[in-house]
């Protein structure tokens, strides 16, 4: 029954999706568009910046263009729950919902469902782009792993999307935590730059950040051939933040929608 | 609760607050705010197999009423059952049993088809995959939703959105259908088809019970088995058209004089 549930909610939006014929075109031509001009900032760069991507290969280019991609995931876990909440609070499908006997905190996850497919197929156009295009090698060697990196990164970031959407059952507008944690992600993760060029008190937040780990673990893995023992303390860390933050995610969504109902503002936007 | 006895309300209230911000986290003590009595103290027995019809004007409670039932909101004070489970601490269960049609134009996905739509929400509903065809194919038959069934969702007429609004309240088949304000913008004879399909189909046939809000005095009279009042919240009178009439002691009063009795 879950997965039939999941497979609504992803037919659904896919349904939506190609409703709108040009977006697809329309973001693959971002996506290239978004490579070509890193590109180019890598050649600027040239080999500047090598002494801090030795653990990486050397190379910037293949360093952001996987922090850039696999950002995507982050965006998609932190902004999709909040966003697609809010999207069936302006439809009007949110009560229509939470009619059915469907549990509300599964919902809030099915919400998110299409958005991490259509992302992986944009991080797997990134790939491609940069294997065909500027002719980057990738490491596929432990694809079961990486997987398992994908899967905890994706339960930690949706966590905090999550805690994202608690904001919007409350507060519907004027959300902190989407802007803080992916103003602090990009400032500190590690998407565009790697950690060691932050000054030491700043590399202290970033490793209580999920995003440093995953990213650390994926470019180890893709650019370096990194093995499991090498990757070990990264996927450990996903873990503890999946273990941590996906439960207290659920409860506090479960607060969130037990608040909005006592205000009666489950379907104000 | 008695078996018969399908809805069942003691002293049912909400109260809100008049708006919602930071202020509101803290804890009580900190905060004033003005207090709307959107539903106070409402006491109401439903029995099953009953079409029953709340009467009241634009801001009476009416929906606030209905959305407590369908656990949508959380009641202030007294107690709520449908089917015998409790509005608050059974939330799931209630759930089960019920569906709701709103008069609401929103509530779908404006760029699915009608048959989209139904598949989506039936899939909430646990329905087997395999059922899901059947029922759709039956309601849709039903009401006589095949000329549209297949367009979107953005191109209906407000008539077959509330047609689709009842199909998708009808996938299951529920002991209790909820039904706020559904003729809000029907014409004159979508109105009068819907009802006779209720009546007929719904009550007549399968013996469900039919909770139905109104503001229309006519549509209260024709349609409901028994008619509560409700006014400001309150719910001023129950009961069948001539034991109102009885109440007012005016034999002769039509609906309009026994709603403006008691509103």
């Amino acid at each position: 029954m879950l997965l039939t549930k999941a497979a609504a909610f992803i037919k659904r939006d896919f349904l939506t999706e190609i409703s709108y014929k040009s977006a697809f075109l329309m973001n693959l031509i971002g996506i290239f568009f978004s490579s070509l001009t890193f590109f180019f900032i890598a050649k600027l760069f040239g080999r500047a910046a090598a002494p801090h991507l030795q653990d990486y290969g050397g190379d910037y280019f293949p360093f952001v263009l996987i922090g850039i991609a696999f950002s995507t995931f982050l965006g998609v876990g932190l902004g999709t729950s909040a966003s697609a909440l809010r999207q069936e609070q302006m439809l009007g499908t949110l009560e229509a919902m939470l009619i059915t006997p469907t549990r509300a905190s599964s919902i809030v996850i099915y919400l998110t469902l299409w958005n991490f497919i259509y992302s992986s197929f944009n991080i797997l156009v990134y790939l491609l782009i940069g294997r065909l295009v500027f002719g980057i090698h990738f490491s596929l060697s432990q694809p079961l792993l990486i997987l398992v990196i994908l899967f905890l990164s994706i339960l930690s970031f949706s966590s905090l999307g999550i805690i994202s959407a608690c904001f919007v059952m409350v507060f519907k507008r004027g959300n902190p935590v989407n802007w803080i944690v992916s103003s602090s992600f990009d400032l500190l993760g590690g998407v565009y730059y790697p950690i060691t060029i932050l000054p030491g008190p700043l590399q202290v937040i970033s490793h209580l950040l999920p995003i440093t780990y995953a990213l650390r673990a994926l470019r180890g893995m893709l650019l370096a051939g990194c093995s499991w023992t090498e990757v070990k303390i990264e996927v450990l860390a996903l873990l503890g933040f999946a273990v941590i933050l996906f439960p207290l995610a659920l409860l506090l969504f479960e607060l969130s929608l037990h608040w909005a109902k006592k205000d009666g503002s489950l379907s104000q936007y | 609760m008695t078996e018969a006895c399908v809805i069942e309300t003691k002293d049912l209230t909400k109260y809100f607050t008049i708006s919602a911000n930071l202020i509101d986290l803290l804890p009580r003590v900190f905060r004033k705010k003005p207090v709307v009595k959107a539903v106070e103290g409402v006491d109401i027995t439903i029995e099953r197999g009953e079409v029953f019809g709340l009467l009241g004007p634009n801001g009476a409670g009416k929906t606030t009423l209905i959305k407590m039932l369908c656990t949508l909101i959380v009641p202030t004070r007294g107690k709520g059952f449908v089917n015998g489970s409790d509005i608050v601490k059974q939330g799931e269960a209630v759930r089960k049993s019920i569906g709701l049609v709103t008069g609401e134009e929103r509530s779908f996905y404006w760029r699915l088809t009608g048959k989209q739509n139904l598949r989506f929400f039936a899939s909430l509903y646990n329905l087997k995959t395999e059922d899901v065809k059947r029922k759709i194919g039956n309601l849709v038959e039903l009401l006589d939703m095949g000329e549209y069934i297949d367009m979107r969702f953005d191109e209906y007429s407000t008539g077959m959105k509330q047609h689709l609004a009842v199909a998708r309240s009808l996938l299951r088949d529920t002991q209790v259908l909820f039904m706020d304000e559904p003729t809000k913008s029907l014409d004159y004879h979508s109105a009068a088809q819907l009802r006779r399909f209720i009546r007929e189909r719904i009550v007549g046939q399968e013996r469900r019970t039919v909770f139905f809000t109104t503001h229309i005095l006519k549509e209260a009279e024709d349609f409901a088995d028994r008619i509560a009042v409700m006014d400001r919240g309150c719910v001023k009178a129950v009961g069948t058209v001539p034991e109102l009439k009885r109440r007012i002691k005016n034999p002769e009063a039509s609906i309009e004089d026994i709603f403006r009795y008691f509103t």
